[in-house]
């Protein structure tokens, strides 16, 4: 599609600044902002049409953290990154949720039905250490993420995958089925893989987040065990 | 900006000046005076206080890290600051069912909010009679429609399954009245 009728740029323009363009639409959207500057002025008159309508809202005071929070990134952007976002994600990292992980991956291992030993293995749980998705890497470029307790109603959501490395900064494994078993094959999956020590899934917008970083709330959550004798392309951590 | 560059806009971009410069005291100073009223724009659209909260905070590391750049832009310090709060918000819209609230036209949303705080009539008075004049104009769907998607931040279908109607009256009612508004505004 041209976007280059001064039409049909106001029309998109009002319809994003209006807010009625979501998920998808909304992405292309962006991509076009991205490199058509007669848009992004489009954009901005608009907004200055349309914005001044939020002055008639009722005033609601954020709470004080907020302002703590935000003074934390801005202070923790001057350090390499860690994301602030996630950082209470690893303080309440419960005990229980890795003990159930190594002990599933004895049983994974030991299984007769195990068709071949993992890479690794991980049980996503909740913070009530309720277990939910099972995570095993049977193959180099292959993760199995099994649902063992669907949640009931995902209101159009979808669940993404993400893996945790030593940074803290979550990165994308991809949007998963929320009831079964769902096989990712992905070429340099390993490389992914390589450093994460957690595996956390977060609720997304149809099509997963749009912003490349976790949008919605983590749903679970769980430390990632390995099997390095076995698994030659798995070399041990730095 | 506007040639009719209120004190207030003026006060709001000295502000952001200061905090492309990187100074902190005044970035809290622009905290506290725009805080109350962002914090309400995102609330109203991702309705959970918890995400409104991080919306907050997103939006104001983007505001630190933007600031510098703000003088490039033609826009009116609060609302490059509400369209940042804004995107944000509709970027992480979601909403597992939507309830139907009896609020559900232009008067009623009208009514329910506030009347301008004792800031409010300064720096977009002017801005929001032009554009709330604009917006009396449009017949009464149109202007419900566009309400809706403005304050809450619905999706077409949301508007439509919301106030009863099929979606291809809502999309005509909405593309009318947008461009109604437009030869309004921009007349």
């Amino acid at each position: 599609m041209k976007l280059d009728s001064p039409n049909l740029q106001s029309r998109l323009a009002a319809e994003y600044v209006l807010g009625t363009l979501h998920g998808a639409a909304r992405r292309r959207f962006h991509d076009y902002l991205a490199r058509d500057a007669g848009l992004r002025a489009a954009v901005t008159h608009w907004e200055g049409h349309l914005t001044p309508l939020a002055g008639r809202l009722r005033e609601v005071a954020p709470p004080d953290r907020v302002w703590t929070r935000i003074e934390a990134r801005i202070d923790g952007a001057r350090r390499p990154a860690t994301s602030p976002r996630w950082l209470p994600f690893w303080r309440n990292l419960g005990l229980g949720a890795s003990a159930l992980a190594v002990a599933l991956f004895a049983v994974l291992v030991a299984g007769p039905q195990a068709p071949r030993e993992p890479m690794l293995t991980s049980v996503l749980a909740e913070e009530n250490n309720t277990a939910r998705v099972v995570v095993d890497q049977p193959k180099n470029d292959l993760l199995q993420v099994k649902m063992v307790k669907p949640w009931k109603a995902m209101g159009g959501m979808v669940l993404e995958l993400w893996v945790i490395g030593p940074d803290g900064k979550p990165r994308s494994i991809g949007v998963i089925n929320d009831t079964g078993m769902t096989q990712i094959v992905l070429v340099g999956l390993d490389n992914k893989l390589k450093d994460g020590m957690m595996f956390a899934l977060s609720k997304e917008p149809p099509g997963g987040s749009p912003t490349g970083a976790p949008t919605g709330p983590v749903m679970c959550k769980g430390v990632i065990a390995r099997m390095p004798a076995k698994a030659p392309a798995d070399k041990p951590q730095a | 900006m506007s040639a009719d560059t209120s004190a207030r806009d003026t006060e709001l971009a000295d502000l952001l000046a200061q905090c492309g410069l990187g100074n902190r005291a005044a970035f809290k100073v622009l905290y506290e005076s725009t805080k109350s009223k962002l914090f309400a724009v995102s609330l109203r659209i991702v309705r959970e206080r918890h995400i409104a909260e991080e919306v907050l905070q997103d939006a104001f590391v983007n505001i630190w890290n933007n600031a510098a750049g703000y003088a490039t832009q033609k826009s009116a310090p609060l609302t490059w600051m509400t369209a940042i709060v804004r995107n944000r918000s509709l970027d992480i819209v979601r909403r597992p069912k939507l309830e139907v609230a009896d609020e559900d036209d232009w008067f009623t949303l009208h009514l329910e909010d506030e009347a301008p705080g004792p800031e409010g009539l300064l720096a977009e008075s002017r801005d929001r009679a032009r554009v709330e004049r604009c917006m009396e104009a449009l017949d009464a769907e149109q202007k419900q429609s566009i309400a809706l998607a403005f304050y809450k931040g619905l999706s077409h279908s949301e508007v439509a399954e919301h106030l009863k109607r099929p979606l291809g009256t809502v999309k005509t009612h909405i593309r009318r009245g947008l461009l109604k508004l437009k030869g309004c505004l921009d007349a």
